[in-house]
């Protein structure tokens, strides 16, 4: 297995607007690296700067200073206008907030990246449709996102990302404001497609049990500004059960582990 | 029991909606009681009788006069309209990609709201003439603004989440301006139209008791230039009507194009 996305010596503080210092650095001398076809996930206090490390990836937002190396293209640094959001649909970006468009039904909204990319024929909508059912979203399609429940609304944000296929997928707690039973049946849904595809993952969390039963590695974060803290290898084998893994041997002792790392 | 609670709400709407609508009859028959009252006390000279207004009204559909001064109303309204939105909208979205520009025209651009667009119609005709043209200017300044305002307002509250979703979703900020903002516009764009298209049907009117030889507000200052106060009247009720048909069809497609807002749903009933 290569490294696909690289981050080496990642620092970022906020740009100083008109009378006021810059922000206390957030991100400081960050360095990891996700495989090709990898679970990674992020374990980090909130507060700790994974949104901002996630968008400077996704290329909304800019590095201080360090290197996000992708393939072989290098994101720019300090430079705004350089960016490249999901560099040319290669990171796909499932948001904390679901940010579907209030005007589209459920499924224009799962069909709008297809749509702005050219890319919407029998085929594609097909795919479409295959993925509103692996989450039980059939017979909603036609329906607006504020007629849809908060889990409903996920899941939909989830496969608009899913849809046209990009090769690394980020994830910033997605799951986080739902219910635990939802949340439960999401991270179930969620292994399930991504057994199906096997995409690269980079899903940040601040809930330790979510990034043991869903990564393949999992890395902690620590306190601002942010450092890894540790990493480490999840062995469980897949497919894993979700409501039944909290009883393995080797989850209690990472979650031990990772527990005294996060502080 | 669900049932039945749900048939007892609906008969208790459409008893409401019974109620409305026999309380707004009244009002209309009331009012045509008060102005039936009205021109008998100030007499037919200064306040025409609701009935002859009736008559004429009548008469002038069938001679054509009412379609002919009605289509010459609507076409210079509409004509107006359309290049008043089409800067009120256009300029926003350009001044969207200059932010330094637009701080500093901003200011000019607020202040030139305050000039009172009616008080420039003697210049107008001065500068374009007596056909259509001093017409349109005025016209198309009273919907300028609202519907400037309305978009430039609207495109500072898009918000941004959205707008970074498109962009990594691959949307061109061609695209970006079309499936995003433009809808996220389109309730500001109605509230701004709500206010700029009855605004074109005065402003029509009022262009036409100075200037041309048909039109609605050409036969109501023409009938008082003749002492018909009769045809002044029945001038004024078509001028009337057609700004509450016009607003009337814009309700019904603001309501068609803006169906997936929440609160429609939740304010209905």
């Amino acid at each position: 297995m290569s490294a696909l996305l690289e981050v080496r010596g990642l620092a970022k503080r906020f740009a100083s607007r008109a009378g006021r210092e810059p922000s206390p650095w957030i991100i400081q001398n960050l360095s990891f690296s996700v495989n090709e076809g990898e679970f990674l996930t992020i374990i980090g206090p909130s507060g700790g700067g994974k949104t901002t490390l996630l968008n400077m990836i996704a290329q909304i937002d800019c590095a201080s200073d360090g290197e996000i190396r992708f393939q072989s293209q290098i994101a720019p640094v300090n430079d705004l206008k350089a960016l490249k959001p999901g560099l040319d649909c290669k990171i796909g970006y499932v948001t904390q907030e679901d940010n579907l468009l209030p005007w589209r039904t459920c499924i224009d909204n799962v069909l709008f990246p297809l749509q702005v990319q050219g890319k919407l024929n029998d085929e594609t909508k097909a795919r479409a449709q295959n993925l509103i059912r692996a989450v039980g979203l059939a017979g909603w399609e036609n329906h607006y996102p504020h007629e849809l429940s908060g889990g409903m609304r996920k899941r939909t944000s989830l496969i608009r990302t899913l849809v046209y296929d990009p090769p690394v997928i980020l994830m910033d707690e997605p799951f986080g404001a739902l219910d635990a039973q939802t949340r439960l049946q999401l991270q179930d849904d969620l292994l399930r497609l991504w057994n199906l595809g096997r995409k690269t993952i980079v899903f940040v969390t601040h809930d330790i049990a979510e990034a043991i039963a869903l990564g393949d590695r999992a890395i902690v974060l620590t306190r601002q500004p942010s450092q890894v803290a540790g990493e480490h290898r999840i062995t469980i084998p897949r497919p894993r059960d979700i409501r039944g893994i909290m009883t393995h041997p080797e989850f209690v002792d990472l979650y031990q582990r990772i527990r005294a790392q996060v502080q | 029991m669900a049932d039945t609670a749900l048939t007892f709400d609906e008969s208790a709407a459409r008893n409401r909606r019974i109620i409305i609508r026999v309380g707004q009859i009244a009002l209309a028959v009331g009012l045509i009681w008060i102005w039936k009252i009205g021109s008998q006390t100030a007499g037919e000279l200064f306040f025409a009788d609701p009935f002859k207004v009736w008559d004429r009204l009548i008469a002038i559909t069938l001679s054509g006069e009412l379609w002919m001064h009605t289509y010459e109303t609507l076409r210079i309204s509409f004509v107006g309209f359309v290049l008043g939105c089409f800067f009120g909208v256009l300029l926003p979205f350009v001044l969207r990609r200059m932010p330094r520009l637009t701080d500093a025209i901003e200011p000019y651009i607020m202040a030139s709201v305050g000039v009172p667009k009616y008080a420039l119609i003697p210049l107008f005709i001065l500068w374009f003439g007596i056909q259509d043209a001093p017409k349109l200017w005025l016209i198309g300044l009273l919907v300028f603004y609202p519907v400037f305002i309305a978009i430039f307002a609207g495109i500072r509250g898009v918000d941004g989440r959205l707008i970074n979703m498109a962009r990594i979703a691959g949307a061109s900020e061609a695209r970006i301006n079309r499936e995003v903002i433009w809808y996220a516009l389109l309730p500001f764009f109605f509230s701004g139209l709500k206010i700029a298209l009855p605004r074109a049907v005065s402003a029509a009117i009022i262009g036409e008791f100075l200037v041309g030889n048909k039109g609605i507000g050409y036969y109501i200052e023409h009938s008082r230039q003749q002492m018909d106060v009769t045809g002044a009247f029945t001038g004024i009720v078509v001028a009337i009507a057609l700004v509450l048909i016009v607003n009337s069809a814009l309700t019904y497609i603001d309501k068609r194009l803006n169906a997936w807002r929440p609160t429609d749903r939740h304010m209905a009933v």
